[in-house]
């Protein structure tokens, strides 16, 4: 459970780290949208945007394999849509005499495979170099219109940084109960799908309860330092537009006239 | 039940190579049946690492190790830790947050109903009943309330109950007195001295409270970063004052007091519980009755 790369931060002290969190998130959407403006069959664009990846990893000083391990969570997705592809695509002419795999079908799962793949290690390289607390903040400062509509976008934002900062806490507290469940005969492996889910009760009631527990003291921590809102709270941690910043987007522009170039090549 | 260990060896996340924490660095140690056992040490020292493997919470690997409980040999896989649970029960820090039944009755008797499934209702009853009553509270009132509604002090007795209820040979508790007012640690060492006399065989403690520790406990292991570095009587082990604080412990207030006398020239031969402390004083106070120089 705690193996998971996908979603999970790399502290390194690098430009793609200091950049505004803001401008990451646009970036991310970006370089997604640039993905999927690589046309069918035209896999220049995707070499592009690989490329683009195996940059932003060497200026972020992260290592390849902890990049690349991020698509183990999405393994089975890539494998079944490619599977059906191959199987199930019946344009184009079959690759042998019978066979029911077409040269059609077989590129189609090549091009979901890579879309795919890319756009899970675009969408890491911005959490692997963003702090999850960063990240809050940079949502917060793209929400900013709704607040027009008078949408709280501050509360939304420490709701999304509390959760975040939950998780490994919950993970640690769940471990624990399981064990003294388990110390005490609860047995969580066997039996039918009923019984698993009934045996689970054991764990979710406790965890439950001192998830209220933590969200009051919490509250009340938050109340003892006079917290109120958004009213006026100036930020701790100021992220100015900077330098790489302005270099990301110059890159991210220059990434997607390339993807649109390339498009016009064929093999 | 007696349980050897000899060196076990224990590391967190060993296949995240950065992550990777080695909190069992060889521990070799046995503690004989019939015991108080304390195990004391720093935070990290991996002691709450080692008590969770004594009942097959955190698992043996083979090459990491030995690791006997009476006659299961935690370091084989076919091990049946069902059977191994019911003979050694475990209390963690904090037992109350594991409470989740609707009623204290039924809480109590999850463990029971686990470990003996084909036992009869009556029996359960008893059982249940004889718990509830040996960790201080009233069957009758009780048994019916949410585990939800009762005071800290209770629910920590109730999540108690529903560990002896299964009658474990040996009982292993993790920081039991953690949180707890003075007069509750009091009565909880009472509890588990009594729980020591008559349902439990063996017990092993982990504690940061050396007063505990001096007071109620036949032998001492001390840990220090994954090793056992240290066993014996708790008058033995805290003699080592420098060892002591070289790791970062402490020692009981008997022991101060000792030192303090003994600067002032007075030498007492004494254990370290409370009341051999101050019968030693009354003794010396009486022999040296009309000398100025106490």
């Amino acid at each position: 459970m705690k193996d998971v790369t996908f979603g999970q931060y790399y502290p390194a002290n690098s430009i793609v780290h200091s950049m505004n969190p803001a401008v990451k998130i646009l970036l991310t959407i970006a370089y997604i949208v640039a993905v999927f403006m690589v046309k069918q069959f035209y896999f220049l664009g995707f070499a592009a945007c690989l490329l683009a990846v195996i940059l932003i990893t060497i200026l972020a000083k992260i290592p390849f394999l902890k990049v690349l391990k991020s698509v183990k969570a999405v393994i089975f997705f890539v494998l079944l849509s490619a599977i059906l592809q191959l199987l199930f695509n019946k344009n184009g002419t079959p690759l042998w005499k019978g066979g029911f795999i077409t040269d059609v079908g077989l590129l189609t799962a090549g091009f979901i495979t890579a879309r795919i793949v890319l756009m899970v290690l675009g969408a890491t390289l911005l959490t692997l170099t963003t702090s999850p607390v960063d990240l809050a903040d940079g949502i917060e400062t793209l929400l900013f219109p709704l607040k027009l509509i008078k949408f709280p976008v501050h509360e939304f934002a420490l709701i999304m940084s509390i959760a975040l900062r939950f998780i490994p806490t919950l993970i640690d507290e769940t471990d624990r109960i399981i064990k003294a469940q388990k110390a005490r005969g609860a047995d969580f492996d066997s039996g039918n799908i009923f019984k698993r889910a009934k045996a689970l009760i054991p764990v979710l009631i406790p965890l439950l309860i001192s998830s209220f527990r933590r969200a009051d003291e919490l509250a009340d921590a938050m109340d003892a330092r006079c917290y109120a809102g958004s009213k006026k709270r100036t930020k701790y941690k100021k992220t100015p537009f900077t330098v790489s910043d302005f270099f990301g987007l110059v890159f991210m522009a220059g990434l997607i006239v390339g993807v649109v170039f390339l498009n016009g090549f064929i093999i | 039940m007696q349980i050897v260990s000899k060196d076990l060896v224990y590391t967190y996340s060993e296949k995240a190579k950065a992550l990777a924490f080695r909190a069992l660095d060889g521990v070799t140690l046995t503690i004989p049946e019939g015991e108080f056992f304390g195990i004391i040490g720093q935070t990290g020292s991996g002691k709450s690492t080692f008590v969770q493997h004594l009942n097959g919470l955190i698992p043996t690997k083979e090459g990491n190790g030995q690791l006997l409980v009476g006659e299961f040999d935690l370091t084989d896989k076919n091990t049946n830790l069902k059977e191994l649970r019911k003979k050694v029960g475990m209390v963690f820090q904090y037992p109350e947050y594991q409470l989740f039944a609707e009623t204290v009755f039924e809480d109590v008797a999850f463990g029971l109903k686990n470990f003996y499934p084909d036992l009869p209702q009556v029996d359960v009853e008893d059982r249940v009943k004889q718990a509830i009553t040996t960790v201080g509270l009233d069957y009758d009132k009780i048994k019916e309330k949410s585990p939800f509604e009762l005071s800290g002090g209770q629910k920590r007795r109730v999540a108690i109950a529903g560990v002896i209820v299964s009658r474990p040979e040996v009982l292993v508790l993790d920081e039991p007195v953690a949180g707890l007012d003075p007069v509750g640690k009091r009565e909880f060492a009472r509890l588990l001295k009594t729980l020591h006399a008559t349902f439990v065989k063996t017990v092993v403690i982990v504690s940061h409270d050396m007063d505990f520790v001096a007071e109620y406990c036949s032998s001492v292991a001390v840990f220090s970063k994954g090793k056992v570095v240290k066993v014996g009587t708790p008058k033995q082990v805290f003699e080592d004052r420098v060892g002591m604080r070289e790791m970062g412990l402490d020692i009981p207030v008997t022991e101060y007091l000792k030192d303090a006398l003994k600067e002032k020239g007075v030498i007492l031969d004494c254990d370290l519980s409370v009341e051999s402390f101050t019968k030693a004083v009354a003794e010396k106070f009486a022999k040296n009755k009309g000398e100025t120089d106490l």
